[in-house]
């Protein structure tokens, strides 16, 4: 039997997104969430301001979840899992785990919002010695750290006056077999430049990088303010590696614009990590039987192969950063489109 | 409630744990398993008893304890031959069943590597000989050498992903007339040693918690097909490769980390060839200097014949230039085997290492000079003719350094 129902998997800026045009279009959704809490990545790592014209992130993730829940026409699961689904577009049958409760649902077309995780600089980039030194963080790490204003080294406590970041830690790099560019990482780590420079105004940051990728208005709103208005020094260049000296860290690499080799001591070094296809992503997308890409991102393009949100299964639609390094722009206009595209998908079939 | 710097630190004081599934790099016992099925090759089984570790991308390898067919290196046993005989010693203490044969030829491997070779085909057939030659024999190959070993995993990654390579390799082995012959996994012997580690410390005879040591891990052991290293949570928190330091940290040595371990030795391969002045420099300045200087060390501890010749002969050629650092290096076989009670120069053979040994032997307590003695008689007898040479008679049985 046909249904009108459309499950949404993942409350993250993407899947809340969905929920809420599915909610204002007269559908009727229900959204499966596995944390206690929506809002995902931005709302479980604990991000400050957004590049996203510098808003709160929780203040806006929290308006987002606020309209979904506070809403009619979306039923939200948290802490709650899709365990099996079966059938075909029009009609699927879903068994959830929903809070340690077995639930069957029926719906009629499944957006797919589940989102990526930081990559694991242990992973393979040992020459970064993320677990070896205290000093040497992530993006996420000196996120919450500007969260709080609050920002030191891990080793003594103490507020670091030379900070380096280093680009693309994780992205465009075959050694780690992440050959793609993750976006986001350029906009991110400038902003958390310019915040450094707010936050500690005796510092001296530096950002270590192949080529910045300032996409769109970023480029005036971010990087232009970065250099002019905030000192932020850009050095072209890869570094090779990070080590301990004294009490500091000495980066080596190599400074292009000056053909030749560098070394550096910093006092904390942020390593500008990229985005891979969260767990969640990875296993929802074989629960479904959709096509991943090599990197085990959902492959998005749908029937015509251009498609945004469409994956290899009809009434199966993909949003954000599930299908590939997303900010949060595409992340909610994924959202939007997806729920467009599932509920046309749906009443299509009832009609 | 935790802070933000105790999240931090705590989430750092994980090991890594990687999960196979998620490797970026194809499984080559996948295709392994293909071409046998097509009956392309015979994929020699790694022969019981094993064990099985954990390699860089959480994949899992096994590695023989016996039945072994022994890929010597050129330059352990023309420079260093302790190192050899050191590894056969260690099989001889267990009675494990080994061959030494002598029908096994150079990888040619440093051509390879220092952009002379010849070509493809030519370079992966005496690879494939080689191979052949052990499985014909019924044994299963151990590699030695660390250039043989990375040159080995890149022959086997043409051979598989090229069949016109494959092709070509099987018309001249059916001149020779042996058969397409892969290992199920290709071994190094440095990997041997860090299985039987444990079963080495029971029977050590010195105690060595006063050496400290630095590890200077083999670039064509962990770099070159990276994937093909052993990997292992306990060692530095599944971020560096395992073998060596396991094996040290078991023999209860202390062992020290310094900042360009990640560095090569120096060697280099076509350095030592075409600017032997700058390996040397690398050698000493980079890696031997920055070892004493930052946790004054005892003793190197490699586990690849370029490895354990560059950095120790370098020392010597760094003397002409008052560079006195002197760091003794050793490979890890000759080690365990000195742990085991190996004679230092029947055995582990000292004297054909330039880097003074003797501090290092004096601070363990051992009497060299009894022993340099003792193989100083041996060399009499043979030039008296009462004595054909130095024989497993004389060095199996382990000294007490008593």
């Amino acid at each position: 039997m046909s249904s009108e129902k459309i499950l949404i998997i993942g409350g993250g800026p993407a899947g809340l997104e969905a929920a809420r045009s599915i909610a204002d279009l007269g559908g009727d959704a229900v959204l499966v969430e596995k944390r206690e809490r929506l809002g995902g990545t931005p709302d479980s790592e604990g991000y400050a301001k957004l590049t996203h014209h510098w808003l709160d992130a929780s203040e806006v993730l929290g308006k987002l979840a606020a309209a979904v829940t506070s809403g009619k026409g979306v039923d939200v699961k948290t802490k709650s899992e899709v365990k099996k689904i079966s059938g075909s577009a029009g009609s699927f049958k879903v068994e959830i785990d929903a809070s340690g409760k077995a639930e069957s649902l029926e719906v009629g077309a499944v957006v797919v919002a589940t989102g990526f995780q930081h990559f694991d600089p242990g992973r393979a980039t040992q020459y970064y010695n993320y677990y070896s030194f205290p000093d040497v963080i992530t993006l996420t790490d000196l996120e919450k750290m500007l969260k709080e204003n609050k920002v030191v080294r891990p080793s003594d406590g103490q507020t670091p006056k030379k900070i380096a970041f280093i680009q693309c830690v994780g992205s465009r790099d075959r050694q780690v077999g992440n050959e793609y560019c993750s976006k986001v990482c350029c906009g991110v780590a400038s902003k958390q430049a310019v915040e450094l420079r707010e936050q500690i105004s005796d510092s001296k940051v530096f950002i270590f990088y192949i080529d910045m990728r300032m996409y769109g208005y970023w480029e005036p709103q971010i990087y232009w303010q970065a250099q002019e208005k905030y000192n932020v020094n850009y050095v072209k260049g890869v570094i090779s590696e990070v080590l301990q000296k004294g009490n500091q860290l000495l980066i080596r690499g190599e400074d292009t614009t000056m053909s030749r080799p560098m070394e550096v001591t910093m006092d904390l070094v942020v390593l500008s990590v990229g985005m891979e296809p969260s767990a969640g992503t990875r296993s929802v997308a074989q629960l479904l039987g959709v096509q991943q890409n090599k990197y085990g991102f959902i492959e998005a393009g749908g029937a015509t192969g251009i498609d945004p949100v469409g994956t290899s299964q009809a009434g199966i639609f993909v949003a954000g950063a599930a299908s590939g390094p997303s900010d949060l722009d595409d992340s909610f206009a994924q959202g939007g489109l997806a729920a467009a595209r599932a509920l046309a998908s749906v009443r299509r079939v009832i009609a | 409630m935790t802070t933000t710097i105790e999240e931090i630190l705590e989430r750092k004081s994980h090991a890594v744990m990687r999960d196979p599934k998620l490797a970026h790099t194809h499984d080559i016992h996948e295709s392994l398993l293909e071409l046998e099925a097509k009956g392309e090759i015979i994929l020699q089984r790694v022969p019981e008893p094993y064990a099985e570790v954990m390699t860089k991308y959480g994949r899992t390898k096994k590695i023989p304890f016996e039945h072994t067919w022994h890929h010597k290196s050129c330059g352990q046993c023309g420079h260093i031959p302790g190192y050899t005989s050191s590894i056969f010693w260690l099989n001889r203490q267990f009675k494990f069943d080994y061959l030494d044969p002598t029908d096994q030829t150079s990888c040619t491997g440093w051509n390879y590597y220092a952009s002379a070779t010849s070509n493809k085909s030519a370079q992966a057939t005496v690879m494939a000989r080689n191979f052949a030659t052990a499985y014909q024999a019924g044994y299963y190959p151990l590699i030695h050498c660390g250039t043989s070993f990375g040159h080995y995993k890149e022959m086997r990654e043409l051979i598989v992903h090229h069949k016109e390579v494959r092709d070509d390799v099987r018309r001249i082995l059916d001149k020779l007339g042996k058969p397409l012959v892969i290992p199920e996994e290709i071994v190094h012997y440095s990997e041997w040693v860090h299985v039987m580690r444990n079963r080495f410390a029971e029977r050590k005879v010195l105690d060595l918690s006063s050496i400290t040591a630095t590890v200077h891990p083999a670039c064509h052991y962990h770099k070159v097909v990276a994937e093909d290293a052993i990997y292992d949570p306990d060692i530095y928190g599944g971020q560096r490769m395992a073998t060596v330091t396991a094996t040290l940290k078991a023999l209860g040595i202390n062992v020290a980390d310094y900042s360009t371990w990640f560095d090569c030795c120096g060697f280099g391969f076509r350095h030592i060839l075409v600017e032997r002045d700058f390996t040397r420099s690398f050698a000493v300045q980079r890696k031997i200097e920055t070892m004493k200087k930052e946790v004054n060390s005892d003793l190197v501890v490699t586990h690849d014949t370029g490895c354990v010749t560059t950095l120790d002969k370098s020392q010597f050629s760094g003397r002409a230039h008052n560079y006195k650092v002197g760091i003794p290096v050793l490979s890890d076989a000759q080690v365990t085997a000195l742990a085991l009670g190996a004679h230092p120069f029947r055995v582990v053979q000292f004297h054909w290492h330039s880097t003074d040994w003797r501090p290092f032997l004096e601070k363990l307590g051992i009497d060299w000079q009894k022993y340099w003695d003792e193989f100083q008689g041996d060399l009499e007898a043979i030039r008296a003719g009462t004595k054909s040479g130095v024989t497993w008679a004389d060095a199996d049985q382990p000294v007490s350094y008593r």
